[in-house]
């Protein structure tokens, strides 16, 4: 189910009532929303519904005896335990995602006799974010960060429908006392709601399908039928539109959870004004990127040790990262240059130099990368970036509105807090009826500009 | 103040949530009424099912009142601000558009029409029809044209095709896919009219061809009057469809033709309905002198001869040639057809080492 389909908002009101109905009593509610949750899912395969509960039961158990064991001071088993679940995790994701890929290459590289035999699953959707949920939770509870979760706050928490498919990636201390602690029926907040739904869904069947279907796809599909300067737009179209589209589901996300009574965290912040790829990634899938500092960068070490093993741990954690989008070497070469960056930002501190031209190589190194994000192929990557200096083609996406939407959206990054207070405040002053009359007019003009049919969100297969 | 279980949090501003549900309802009612004349579009385009038939009894009414209270008239005004018209059919997703929907007993997928841009037959007998011949000798001033039109299939190989073929300077090709089209809804996008006005327009010397993910599903023939799909009458019909765009792309006899046939999918019923397509196509394309069907099923299938996600290249090496949801090609798919299309282009056409093949 996409958030921006009528089944949704059908599926939408009636949670919205049943939620705020049965808020009140808290076991009711829990299977309510677990319930929907689960139908959320199963619309789109009923049959991960199963994987889905099993990470829930698995990790819950886990949990439990995590805790069992801390308190009668077995460490060991704690650990054994803790082993356990991530273990059980990673092979989950293993099987469903990577087992291909690695099986693929293992076969390639041992010969044409070789063959080990592939699976050829579907992934399931969500199957990263739930995983690395689940994980956070046993984790945290190991490092005692949060209390065991109820069977049922956890299955709640794991499977909750905003957040399930492509985050943001919510840890169980976020979550766990806001589905213990009922939400104040009188303050919903819709007005910051309705805002980040309609901003979302802009971003998403405006911004980012239009640049994807008049710039994008058709750079990327044929690069060298293009001038350097539409391969160029094009890759600049890609930052913007791969930004729209999945900051756009977290708007939408983080906006239908608060119209249930949560809050999520948040997840981009004007990340094309970052000055360096360090706080680049303090901008970008923020969700992420701290779960890969707190699970993975400090546990290998962080920046405690020397320069060499810190530069080693930057390298591990952000070739990791790419891994974690998909079972592609492009992926692996995504990372790998955002953690080269990061080195290189490490051993060579920029701080010295004007913001502007820190700002210029950070967003074309970020840019750069996303090539290798995009490309069906490294051939396709290696293809893109070379028609930009080919000096071959034909213009023929090269025109001002396009120009003109990559220069508005990167422009809308600098937009002062100020001013997004100052519009806050002016949003929240409206009743309820003129909120809901300035949604209904969102809806139609966001349906009136955006194509026909919506493309599933880029993050969705991660 | 320490929070207890179950006790509200509050919020410094807010709404109450009665409030909310009819502010929002509010909206979205105005919303829904001000769209009714596209939801009502969107309805119609639905295959012929219990889901259309639900969307069409509640749409066609809400609709028939958003009208008659002209609040349907802002979105016409936007419509015309931005220069769409009836006949106009919208920008569409050029990816991912299509839907695969689960078959619940049987657990295939099946490529579904999502959406139709237009409930309007075509008139073919009015559109002209060229009969130039082409010229013999390509340069780049005169080049050879390709057009390759088709459904989502295309899309995934139409562009890597093109970036092949126009890898020979005295090529020009052009890829026109339509996602969720095909042949047994004209009335979602017109194939025949289509076909016919890239034949006039633009006379291209080779044409390749590409439809049938999506024709699996009833035909309708009359207002009210649907065709069971493969059904004798279905059957024929559809037939006649095939053959009716084979003989306007195959018009001017130098021209080369080329059908392309389903490949073998990943889910089995899927798989033995594009199978019996493909028996139609290929049918159809035998009467016809200067049209080619080309067989994908050897292509793509393992030493066993059933549907592989990974196949070994010339070298040996696995790579994997089909996307996830069991039905589009990959990027390498789309270079292994687009290879064999080449060289079939090169034999009918009888066009030499174009390619260096």
């Amino acid at each position: 189910m996409l958030f921006p389909t009528l089944a949704f908002g059908l599926f939408f009101v009636a949670v919205y009532i049943l939620n705020w109905l049965t808020r009140p009593h808290p076991l009711v509610w829990r299977v309510t929303i677990l319930g929907a949750s689960l139908f959320f899912y199963a619309w789109w395969n009923w049959r991960f519904v199963f994987l889905l509960m099993w990470a829930v039961l698995s990790n819950w158990y886990a949990g439990t005896q995590i805790e069992r064991s801390l308190r009668s001071d077995n460490i060991q088993g704690a650990r054994n335990w803790l082993l356990t679940a991530i273990v059980g995790d990673l092979l989950i994701l293993g099987v469903f995602k990577y087992y291909d890929f690695f099986a693929l290459e293992l076969s390639n590289l041992l010969g044409a006799n070789t063959t080990l035999p592939l699976l050829e699953l579907t992934l399931p959707v969500g199957i990263s974010f739930f995983t690395f949920q689940a994980m956070s939770y046993v984790i945290d509870l190991k490092r005692d960060l949060v209390k065991p979760m109820p069977f049922l706050d956890f299955a709640v928490y794991l499977s909750f429908f905003p957040q399930l498919v492509a985050g943001p990636i919510v840890r169980a201390s976020e979550m766990a006392p806001q589905i213990t602690h009922r939400p104040d029926p009188r303050r919903v907040q819709s007005a910051e709601a309705f805002h980040l739904i309609l901003r979302g869904l802009f971003k998403k069947v405006v911004i980012s399908s239009w640049l994807a279907s008049n710039l994008v796809d058709g750079v990327f599909a044929n690069p060298d039928d293009h001038s350097g300067h539409d391969v160029l737009l094009g890759i600049y179209g890609y930052a913007i539109q791969i930004y729209a589209d999945f900051s756009g589901y977290t708007d939408i996300a983080i906006g239908v959870a608060l119209l249930l009574g949560f809050r999520f965290p948040t997840n981009f912040d004007c990340p094309y004004r970052a000055l360096s790829l360090r706080d680049f990634w303090k901008r970008w899938h923020i969700t992420l990127s701290s779960w890969l500092r707190d699970y993975l960068y400090i546990p290998l070490g962080g920046n405690r040790g020397r320069n060499v093993e810190t530069c080693r741990n930057l390298l591990i954690t952000m070739i990791l990262g790419g891994l974690w989008h998909g079972s592609t070497w492009n992926f692996v070469v995504w990372g790998l240059i955002h953690g080269v960056a990061l080195v290189v930002e490490r051993l060579l501190p920029t701080g010295n130099l004007h913001p502007v031209l820190r700002w210029f190589v950070t967003f074309h190194v970020i840019c750069f990368a996303w090539v290798f994000f995009r490309a069906e192929s490294f051939s396709n990557a290696l293809d893109v970036l070379t028609a930009v200096v080919a000096f071959s083609g034909d213009d023929q996406v090269s025109s001002l509105p396009v120009l003109l939407l990559i220069l508005v959206a990167v422009g809308t990054q600098f937009i002062s807090k100020a001013r997004t207070e100052q519009f806050s405040r002016w949003r929240d002053q409206h009743s309820a009826l003129t909120q809901g009359v300035m949604f209904g007019i969102g809806l139609v003009l966001i349906d009136l500009f955006g194509p026909e049919g919506v493309a599933p969100f880029i993050y969705f297969q991660f | 103040m320490r929070k207890t279980p179950g006790s509200p949090i509050e919020h410094p501003t807010g709404i109450a949530a009665g409030r909310v549900l009819i502010g929002g309802l509010a909206g979205l009612t105005l919303a829904v009424c001000l769209n009714a004349s596209s939801l009502l579009d969107e309805a119609k385009r639905l295959p012929d099912s219990a889901s259309r038939s639900a969307s069409l009894a509640v749409w066609t009414p809400l609709e028939a009142a958003a009208s008659a209270l002209k609040l349907t008239w802002p979105r016409e005004l936007g419509e015309r601000l931005l220069g769409r018209t009836q006949d106009d059919p919208p920008i569409t997703l050029l990816r991912e558009q299509t839907a695969v929907t689960n078959e619940i007993d049987s657990g295939q997928t099946e490529l579904i029409v999502e959406s139709v841009q237009k409930e309007t037959g075509s008139d073919l007998s009015s559109l002209p029809m060229t009969n130039t011949p082409p010229e013999l000798a390509w340069d780049e001033n005169n080049p050879l044209k390709i057009w390759v039109l088709g459904d989502s299939m295309v899309q995934f190989f139409g562009e890597t095709f093109v970036s092949m073929a126009e890898q020979s300077p005295v090529v020009d090709g052009t890829s026109e896919p339509r996602l969720s089209s095909g042949l047994s809804r004209p009335d979602y996008f017109d194939w025949p009219a289509r076909v016919a006005q890239v034949m006039n327009e633009y006379d291209p010397d080779v044409v390749v061809l590409m439809f049938g993910g999506n024709d699996a599903q009833n035909i309708r023939v009359a207002d009210t009057q649907w065709l069971e799909r493969f059904s004798p009458p279905w059957v024929n019909e559809y037939r006649r469809r095939v053959g009716f765009v084979m003989d306007i792309a195959a018009e001017d006899e130098q021209r080369t033709v080329l059908w392309i046939g389903q490949p073998p999918m990943r889910g089995e019923g899927f798989d033995t309905r594009m199978q019996l397509l493909n028996e139609m196509y290929q049918i159809e394309a035998d009467a016809r002198n200067s049209v080619h069907y080309i067989d994908l099923r050897s292509l793509f299938t393992d030493a066993s001869g059933e549907y592989s996600r990974y196949l070994p290249d010339a070298n040996g090496k696995l790579v994997d040639v089909r996307l996830s949801d069991g039905v589009h090609l990959s990027h390498w798919g789309g270079e292994w057809l687009s290879e064999l299309l080449l060289s079939e282009i090169s034999r009918f056409g009888d066009l030499g080492d174009l390619w260096g093949q």
